[in-house]
């Protein structure tokens, strides 16, 4: 087992891992940008180094400086969380070449699943249902309308390098989509460094099923379930629930099964989700693998009795699959919210700054994972996530009113969140019945009726 | 802000020797300055209070009367006073340096970075300890 690890990440999932690695008896390196003096994962570490400036590019983003702090603090691996550089297959290479384990996949198992393109190319020969799209990437803009034209519109314009929900364009004809291909080139070489892109069938407010995969270094591949990730704004997830209220046993395994195939053909090892769409025939199509752990993992650990963070630290320390995770079962239902420093009612424009009061929800069935705390400054550099609810209910309905309650509690003064946002979901009768798709939130923040529930007014003098 | 907590700061500014406080809160600024002439203090980045491995000292304010200028690492490694182990020191407390000066080595894995002062003076203080882990924004020199 590993003696010292270095986190390379901050906010929540930082504090996740290094609370993982202190119930392992495994000692912890932070490592820290000048504006996360103060975070809650540098308090808890047993060592931080600064490793620069505020700005992720400037910090954690800097492979060299994160390569020197773990050279100094003289760590076994590196636990690269989600986001900054956790799916660079550059990264794990370096980390690998310098005979530090990176805990999470290979650098070359990185490399392919991390190009979306080349996924699907695995998916295909796989024997795994994909989207009908272009084959490969698509070069002009005469190219994406043949290919357009081919598969039938809507069509959605995505980038090779993309991921969460960014370096997309969909096209409803050819004009749009003649537009749609040059523009999203441009935010996929911006934002990614390269503006290749290809086209995939639009499948109209599906549903965003996804599941975790866990493997170890022994060809040991299971998966955990699926969860439901459709409730999105703008692309990205801000609830997600498991088990998927449309997901019946035999969907479940034949997706299970598809997913745990796909994993097993690109020599998958440690934690990694696989997502696909579902059209309303409960049709299934592979959408991409994210070779990380997710944001939301905490639902699936709560239903599947596990922690994946320690098991995806075991299992880069070379032990086989815990057996409590190889012969899981799912057990109750999990939902969780995303809370962001955001306001609701100003079209969720960012809210840093100080938090100067904070309570957070508690009681049976209620958990919090947040690097918040009464006095902290949400810096304004990073992504606006400062906490995740998970509430956990022996029937879904029960998880439902659990959420609710959960998020009435829920008290942060200084800064706006978006649990006004969670609130109202939790009240709409769509969200209770479990017939929602990826146009929930849009259809629901456009109609008449809507309402934010107003946050607490206070909780003390 | 009232005037209790401002005559408060200046007895704290003068039992610590310090010359200038300077601080910002909800638009109020507010700048307190020791007596005519002096120079103004360039303010340094705060090395974190958590443990660290470098063992870096927290940047307080300066003992010395005399404002000093912080030469900061802008890496993160192993900090070395000279070339090699039977070489002399590339400075010392008194040299004078200029912004080409190569103050010290930092060690960041296995390249040896020669750090120039980029400031110009005398060597008041040497921060950073020979041999030991530095991290971004840590104070190795002070110059006076």
């Amino acid at each position: 087992m590993f003696e010292k690890v270095l986190i390379a990440n901050r906010g929540e999932i930082a504090l996740r891992v290094i609370r993982a690695c202190k119930e392992l008896g495994i000692r912890t390196l932070a490592v820290y940008s000048d504006a996360d003096v103060d975070s809650l994962h540098v308090q808890l570490a047993d060592e931080a180094i600064c490793i620069g400036a505020a700005p992720s590019s400037e910090s954690y983003l800097k492979i060299d400086r994160i390569m020197s702090a773990a050279e100094v603090g003289d760590v076994d691996a590196i636990h690269p969380g989600y986001g900054f550089l956790a799916e660079n297959a550059d990264f794990a290479e370096v980390v690998e070449s310098c005979k530090i384990k990176f805990i999470g996949p290979p650098s070359h198992v990185i490399q392919k699943m991390g190009d979306k393109d080349m996924a699907r190319a695995c998916a295909r020969k796989a024997g795994v249902p994909v989207t009908p799209g272009s084959d490969g990437v698509v070069q002009t803009d005469k190219d994406a309308a043949k290919v357009a034209k081919k598969i039938g519109y809507p069509v959605m314009i995505k980038a090779v390098a993309g991921g969460g929900g960014r370096g997309m364009r969909a096209a409803h004809n050819e004009t749009s989509l003649i537009a749609g291909f040059h523009s999203a080139r441009l935010e996929a070489e911006k934002a990614f460094g390269t503006p290749e892109v290809y086209i995939e069938k639009l499948i109209v407010n599906p549903h965003h099923i996804e599941f975790q995969i866990v493997a170890d270094s022994h060809g040991r591949v299971v998966h955990l379930g699926e969860r439901d990730c459709s409730i999105q704004r703008r692309n990205q997830k801000v609830i997600e629930e498991c088990p998927s209220p449309i997901v019946n046993a035999g969907l479940r395994k034949k997706m299970g099964n598809t997913a745990v195939k796909l994993a097993r053909s690109v020599g998958y090892e440690n934690t990694g989700t696989i997502e696909f769409l579902v059209d309303e025939d409960r049709r299934f199509y592979f959408m991409e693998m994210n070779t990380r752990l997710q944001v939301e993992h905490t639902i699936t650990e709560e239903v599947y009795g596990c922690d994946l963070v320690k098991e995806q630290i075991r299992i880069a320390s070379g032990k086989p699959l815990s057996p409590h995770v190889a012969h899981a079962v799912p057990r109750s239902h999990a939902i969780q919210c995303r809370i962001n420093a955001e306001d609701p009612a100003n079209n969720f424009q960012a809210s840093p700054g100080r938090i100067d009061f904070y309570y957070a929800p508690g009681g049976r069935g209620v958990r919090i994972d947040s690097h918040a705390y009464t006095g902290y400054v949400v810096p304004p550099y990073y992504d606006s996530l400062i906490g995740k609810i998970i509430t956990i209910g022996a029937t879904r309905d029960s998880a439902i009113d659990r959420m609710r309650r959960a998020l009435d509690e829920y008290y942060v003064t200084g800064i706006k969140t978006t649990v006004p946002f969670h609130a109202a979901i939790m009240r709409s009768g769509e969200f209770r019945e479990g017939k929602y798709d990826t146009g929930f939130v849009e259809r629901m923040m456009s109609s008449e009726t809507f309402q934010l529930v107003p946050p607490r007014a206070h909780l003390h003098e | 802000m009232d005037l209790k907590d401002i005559k408060a700061i200046i007895d704290l500014m003068k039992k610590n020797d310090l010359s200038v406080f300077e601080m910002e809160k909800d638009g109020f600024r507010l700048r307190l300055q020791k007596g005519p002439g002096d120079q103004p203090i360039v303010t340094s980045t705060t090395a974190p209070a958590a443990a660290t491995a470098a063992n870096g000292p927290a940047a307080t304010a300066s003992a010395e009367s005399a404002p000093t200028e912080d030469i900061v690492s802008p890496m993160v490694g192993t900090f070395f006073r000279a070339a090699s182990p039977d070489a002399a020191p590339f400075v010392d407390v008194g040299t004078k340096v200029n912004e080409d000066t190569v103050v010290c080595i930092i060690e960041a894995m296995k390249v040896m970075n020669e750090i120039k002062a980029e400031t110009s003076g005398v060597i008041a203080e040497v921060v950073a300890e020979n041999s030991k882990p530095v991290q971004f924004g840590q104070v190795l020199f002070r110059v006076r």
